[in-house]
């Protein structure tokens, strides 16, 4: 008799369950009471059911995104109209040419830029930290667990994955829960590719301008393709990749906490230390790509756009983007979307002369005019923003928790190459389609 | 004076630390496990004329090679032998408890039992047969409350006693997989040096599990031909 024909394929959990019954044995002797019902397990019974358990699972997600975003866009709105406010003021203050467009397109137009993405940011982070505390957040690891499995994720995956809508920075810091190194670093692998929130100002400019009706739902596919994408990624790597087939899976252990009524406080520490990460990000890297961006494009100063420094990286990188459609616009685009997604929106703005402060509007009628895009290059355009490396820091951080430079330039280069492929098939079976 | 080494093991929120802190009176050495971040504290209790070396292990739900946590708290006993393990059981949890106990019976550990929080499984209307948990298992039990320092002489009483009897665990598992270990034992009791240093039926046990770190280990002793036809 070998191992396999006592205990079946799985032999840790034969023995698990072996021990399991042993202590069953052992109580029933010498143990007597029932746990009385509490309210946790009454919860529990509806939230962790085999049928209900995942439904109950995306209305809340569903309601959690909704909170986000519709909590949030106000603030976002006033940001943005107090930046573009104080532009024009200094602007009016200062009266040397050079300087006063610096200040009110580069400066505020810049911090403004970031400074928009915190409300949705915050409040999206604020959301989970009240799921989080109240209990939730474990339950909803497990129900989970079951539809990671067969993709070679696991339960502890999925909060890493979820965090990374708001931002993949602190999603991929999440990973230090589980506990499983290959797992650990699959999860950090496909993680850049869940839409953050700052692609997604990306999504609405170019829908809004190209794609008329059919912007909502050209967004709603973002993502849709981010989510598709992250777990057929991982299904690849995880059978094409020698070292995430190495040893077996760990098995998923989670203690349920009891059910808690979250705190105001902890909730908001929570927001604030997830939060900040992202503040730091956007106050450093963020604000000076927009400068940078600023520089190139206003200079040689006086010059008409297409004369600038930034006209000739783009012409440089034009022929690369040829097959997908993209002019040297897009490609510049890109080009600064690798420091940060942010940044994207801005230059398209800078582009048309219009200042970082522009109504997206304006933005939007000048791709239009200027036939920068068509509605299916648009569309290509947006998924490739979608795939590859979301931002210079993402980067940064892949480093740190991996502690490894193969797998960090691993998780640029693929993604790159998938936002290239995935564009291209996008552009090439739209134009057999006659579309375009 | 004799000195014996003490460690102390439990699932997450057992109540370990309070015990911890009551066996030594709060003072600890605190440092790092060698080349880890995880957190190692030492502390000294003098109990009827026998100095105790009291170090807290990690807090675990089991003792496979998933986490670094699981790994610092089974190497040291496999590798330290230290000379009574304690075993913090919450009692009103016992199921789940006792998964970590079972596991540490299999590392042939010394083992102590305190059954913490005996307070709250009374509270519960928990009727629990202490005398009859220590038979079964072979091992001595303690019922403490942490919280008030009950049970706490009575632990060092049965720390000091276990430390002067051997091993004497009684758990057995199914006939059928009491043979795998069996045979899988005596395989490696060929190589003299591993089996003197861990324990046969741990190591069988592992290996039926399929155990990175220990199928790592029967590797380099060049065994893993010879258990070919046991594991498949």
């Amino acid at each position: 008799m070998s191992v396999r024909e006592v205990l079946g394929e799985e032999p840790e959990v034969a023995m698990a369950e072996e021990r399991y019954r042993v202590i069953g044995e052992i109580l029933s002797k010498v143990f007597r009471g029932a746990r009385p019902l509490t309210p946790s397990d009454l919860l529990d019974k509806a939230f962790l059911n085999r049928g209900l358990g995942i439904p109950i699972f995306l209305a809340l997600w569903w309601a959690l995104f909704r909170f986000t975003f519709d909590v949030s866009a106000p603030l976002s709105d006033l940001i943005d109209i107090i930046f573009s406010r104080l532009g024009e003021f200094a602007s009016s203050l200062i009266g040397n040419e050079w300087w006063s467009a610096f200040v009110s397109d580069a400066i505020c137009g810049g911090l403004g830029g970031v400074l928009v993405f915190i409300p949705p940011i915050f409040f999206l982070f604020l959301g989970l930290a009240l799921l989080e505390d109240s209990g939730y957040l474990a339950r909803a690891a497990f129900v989970v667990d079951k539809i990671l499995r067969p993709f070679g994720l696991q339960g502890r995956s999925f909060i890493p994955l979820l965090l990374g809508f708001g931002c993949n920075i602190p999603g991929i810091m999440a990973t230090r829960t589980i506990p499983s190194e290959r797992d650990r670093i699959l999860t950090i692998c496909v993680n850049p590719l869940i839409t953050c929130s700052a692609r997604l100002p990306v999504y609405v400019l170019i829908a809004g301008a190209v794609l008329g009706a059919y912007a909502p739902m050209a967004v709603f596919t973002m993502y849709l393709l981010s989510i598709v994408l992250a777990l057929l990624m991982a299904l690849i790597f995880k059978a094409l990749i020698p070292y995430f087939r190495r040893g077996r899976r760990a098995p998923f252990i989670l203690e349920l906490p009891d059910y808690a009524r979250p705190t105001l406080r902890s909730a908001l520490t929570h927001m604030y230390e997830r939060g900040i990460l992202f503040l730091k990000k956007a106050g450093t890297i963020i604000f000076l790509g927009i400068i940078v961006v600023w520089l190139l494009s206003s200079h040689p100063w006086g010059a008409p756009l297409d004369q600038s420094y930034i006209a000739t990286l783009g012409r440089w990188l034009e022929p690369i983007f040829r097959p997908l459609g993209f002019d040297w616009r897009g490609a510049v685009a890109l080009f600064f979307g690798f420091i940060a997604k942010e940044i994207v929106v801005g230059t398209f703005a800078v582009f048309f002369g219009l200042g970082e402060e522009a109504e997206i509007e304006e933005v939007q009628r000048s791709i239009v005019e200027l036939g920068v895009f068509t509605p299916l290059t648009g569309f290509a355009f947006m998924a490739f923003t979608l795939l590859y490396i979301p931002c210079l820091a993402t980067i940064g951080i892949i480093y740190r928790e991996t502690n490894s430079v193969k797998w960090t330039l691993f998780t640029v280069i693929y993604g790159l190459i998938l936002a290239y492929l995935i564009a291209l098939l996008i552009v090439v079976i739209g134009g057999l389609m006659g579309l375009g | 004076m004799k000195e014996i080494e003490v460690a102390l093991i439990g699932n997450p929120n057992v109540g370990k630390s309070l015990i911890f802190n009551n066996l030594t009176g709060g003072r600890a050495h605190v440092g790092n496990w060698p080349g880890k971040t995880v957190e190692k504290k030492e502390g000294r209790c003098i109990h009827k004329g026998v100095t105790m070396r009291i170090i807290d292990l990690p807090g675990v739900y089991s003792l496979t090679a998933a986490s670094i946590d699981e790994l610092i708290a089974r190497s040291y006993i496999v590798e330290e032998r230290p000379d009574v393990v304690v075993d913090i059981v919450d009692a009103s949890n016992l199921e789940r408890n006792l998964y970590l106990t079972l596991q540490l019976l299999e590392l042939e550990a010394n083992l102590v039992i305190a059954l913490n929080k005996s307070d709250i499984a009374e509270g519960l209307g928990y009727e629990i047969d202490v005398k009859g948990l220590s038979e079964l298992l072979g091992v001595p039990v303690v019922p403490t409350i942490a919280t008030v320092k009950v049970g706490m002489e009575e632990l060092k009483d049965a720390i000091v006693e276990a430390s002067k009897r051997g091993v004497k665990a009684k758990v057995r598992y199914r006939e059928d997989i009491e043979e795998l270990i069996e045979r899988i034992g005596d395989i490696l009791k060929r190589d003299e040096n591993l089996t003197k240093k861990y324990p046969a039926r741990w190591l069988a046990i592992k290996i039926i599990e399929g155990d990175g770190e220990v199928m790592r280990l029967i590797e380099e002793r060049g065994l893993i031909e010879e258990l070919r036809e046991v594991i498949g």
